[in-house]
C-alpha cells in the first residue's frame, strides 16, 4: 500500500501535469472549470488516481489502468463526497464515461441520462424519476409544446414567444431555470413569469430543478468554456430533456432566435440537430423587435446596468415593469449596475 | 433525535459503509445499496433501522452505500451521521445510554 490521498493545488504545476497526463491516458478531457482537485500518490509520488469537483458536481475522475481493482475510485469518491457535504451539498451529480458508470453505480450514484460517450448520474435514489413522476401528473391530452427559459427578467420578448407557442399548441409546458445565477432571485423571476402569463390558461409552469440547464447538466452555460465542452454539455442536457418531453407528451420545443449570446446560439444549434432524433420538433422564433430594437433579457439588464431605465421599460410587460419600479427591486437594480458584464456570454 | 440538516459518515472503502441522513417527513425512508445485497441486505437494513430507532430518529431520509461493513461498523456510522446532522458535540452524545 503506502498510497496517500492529497489535495492538488492550482499552483502545483508538477502534479497538475501528472493529473493531466493521467486523464489524457484514460481518455478524459480536463474541465476548464474546477474548484478542487485531489490525487492518490503511490510510494514513488506518482499519481495513480484523481478526481475533482466543481459546485455540486464531481469531475475528471480517473484511475490509472494498471491500478484498477484496488478500490482507488472508492477512496476518491469518498473524499470528494465528504467535501461536498462539508459545503452543504447533499445532492451531487457527475458525468462519466459509459465504461465507468457501473463502478460509480456501486458507489451510490444513479443514472439520469446516457449518451454514446457519456453518462450523467446523481447520488439521489429516485431523484430524477421522482421529478418525472411529479411532471407526469400535469400531462395533458392534445398537442403539447415546451419552452425553457431563464426569464432574467421576463420581457415582452418572452411573452411574445410564450403567446406564439401557446397559440400553436393545445398546451404549453413552461420550464423556468431554477438555478440562482444572477442578481434577480429565482422567486422573483418565477413571480414575474407567473404574472406575465396569468391570462393564458393553457400554460403550465414548472421548475427545471437540477435537470434542465443547471450547473449540473450544463455547467458551461454559466461559466465560460470551450465550444467542445459546451456542445458535450448541451447534448447531455438534451438527453435529459428528451425523457422529460416523453413523459409530458411534448412534441415541440420553442426557442427565441439567438444572435448575441454565443452559448445560447450553440445550444440552439444542438437542439436543432438533436431534438428531432428524440421525436421533438424544434421551432425557432425570430425575436420580437420594438422600435427597431431586439427585445431580450440581456438588453434589459444592459439598459439597467447603464442606468437607462426608460430603455428597459419599453421591453418589459406591465408586471415586470411594476416590479422594477418598486422598492423591492432596489437592491437588485443596484446589483445589476455593479456587474462587470450584464449580458450572457 | 431530530435530523436537522444533511450529514454523512463513513467511506466507500471496502468493509465500510457511507451513510447519509437527510431531513424527512414520512417516517424513515431507507435507500440501500450494498456489494453484498443478496447475502446480507436484510440484515443491513435491520441494523440500520434498529440503530435509528434506538437514537429516537422518527423521520429521515437515509441513504446507505454499503461495502461489506460489519454490523458494529454500520451501527457506528449511522450513529455518527445522526449526531453530525443534529450538530451534537461530544458532551451531547448519550454514551452509555442510547450509544453503547
Amino acid at each position: 500500500m503506502g498510497n496517500t490521498l492529497c489535495a492538488i493545488e492550482a499552483w502545483d504545476s508538477r502534479n497538475r501535469r501528472q493529473v493531466d497526463e493521467l486523464m489524457q491516458a484514460e481518455g478524459i478531457r480536463r474541465d476548464r472549470n474546477l474548484s478542487y482537485t485531489c490525487g492518490i500518490f503511490d510510494e514513488n509520488m506518482r499519481i495513480i488516481a484523481t478526481g475533482s469537483s466543481f459546485g455540486n458536481t464531481l469531475r475528471c475522475l480517473a484511475v490509472a489502468s494498471d491500478h484498477r481493482g484496488e478500490g482507488l475510485m472508492n477512496e476518491i469518491v469518498s473524499h470528494l463526497m465528504e467535501r461536498q457535504m462539508a459545503q452543504g451539498n447533499s445532492r451531487v451529480f457527475l458525468y462519466t464515461k459509459p465504461q465507468s458508470a457501473r463502478l460509480l453505480g456501486d458507489l451510490g450514484f444513479y443514472e439520469v441520462a446516457r449518451l454514446e460517450d457519456a453518462v450523467f448520474m446523481e447520488n439521489r435514489f429516485g431523484g430524477f424519476t421522482g421529478y418525472l413522476r411529479q411532471l407526469v401528473k400535469t400531462r395533458q391530452p392534445g398537442r403539447s409544446a415546451a419552452i425553457v427559459m431563464n426569464a432574467n427578467p421576463f420581457t415582452r420578448g418572452h411573452r411574445y414567444l410564450v403567446e406564439r407557442a401557446a397559440g400553436e399548441n393545445d398546451w404549453l409546458h413552461l420550464f423556468l431555470l431554477s438555478e440562482e445565477a444572477g442578481p434577480i432571485p429565482y422567486v422573483v423571476r418565477k413571480r414575474l413569469v407567473r404574472e406575465g402569463v396569468a391570462d393564458l390558461s393553457n400554460v403550465i409552469l414548472h421548475d427545471s430543478d437540477a435537470y434542465i440547464i443547471s450547473s449540473a447538466t450544463f455547467p458551461s452555460y454559466f461559466l465560460r468554456d470551450e465550444d467542445t465542452a459546451i456542445l458535450a454539455h448541451a447534448k447531455l442536457d438534451l438527453a435529459v430533456f428528451g425523457k422529460i418531453a416523453e413523459v409530458l407528451g411534448v412534441t415541440a420545443r420553442y426557442a427565441g432566435e439567438e444572435k448575441s449570446s454565443h452559448v445560447t446560439r450553440l445550444y440552439n444549434e444542438t437542439m436543432a440537430a438533436e431534438l428531432p432524433k428524440r421525436g421533438v420538433a424544434f421551432r425557432i422564433i425570430p425575436r420580437l423587435e420594438l422600435c427597431g430594437e431586439i427585445v431580450s433579457a440581456s438588453s434589459v439588464r444592459q439598459a439597467i446596468h447603464d442606468g437607462q431605465l426608460e430603455k428597459a421599460a419599453f421591453m418589459l410587460p406591465e408586471s415586470s415593469l411594476r416590479y422594477f419600479e418598486s422598492d423591492e427591486a432596489e437592491p437588485v437594480i443596484k446589483a445589476i449596475r455593479a456587474m462587470d458584464e450584464a449580458r450572457h456570454y | 433525535m431530530e435530523i436537522v440538516k444533511p450529514a454523512m459518515a463513513g467511506t466507500l472503502e471496502s468493509s465500510d459503509a457511507q451513510i447519509m441522513v437527510e431531513p424527512g417527513e414520512n417516517g424513515i425512508e431507507l435507500f440501500l445499496k450494498s456489494s453484498v445485497m443478496n447475502q446480507y441486505g436484510r440484515q443491513i437494513k435491520a441494523t440500520v433501522l434498529e440503530t435509528l430507532e434506538r437514537l429516537g430518529v422518527k423521520n429521515a431520509r437515509v441513504t446507505v452505500v454499503d461495502k461489506g461493513a460489519l454490523d458494529c461498523t454500520l451501527k457506528a456510522r449511522v450513529e455518527c451521521a445522526v449526531f453530525r446532522s443534529a450538530d451534537a458535540s461530544e458532551k451531547d452524545i448519550p454514551w452509555g445510554g442510547a450509544v453503547r
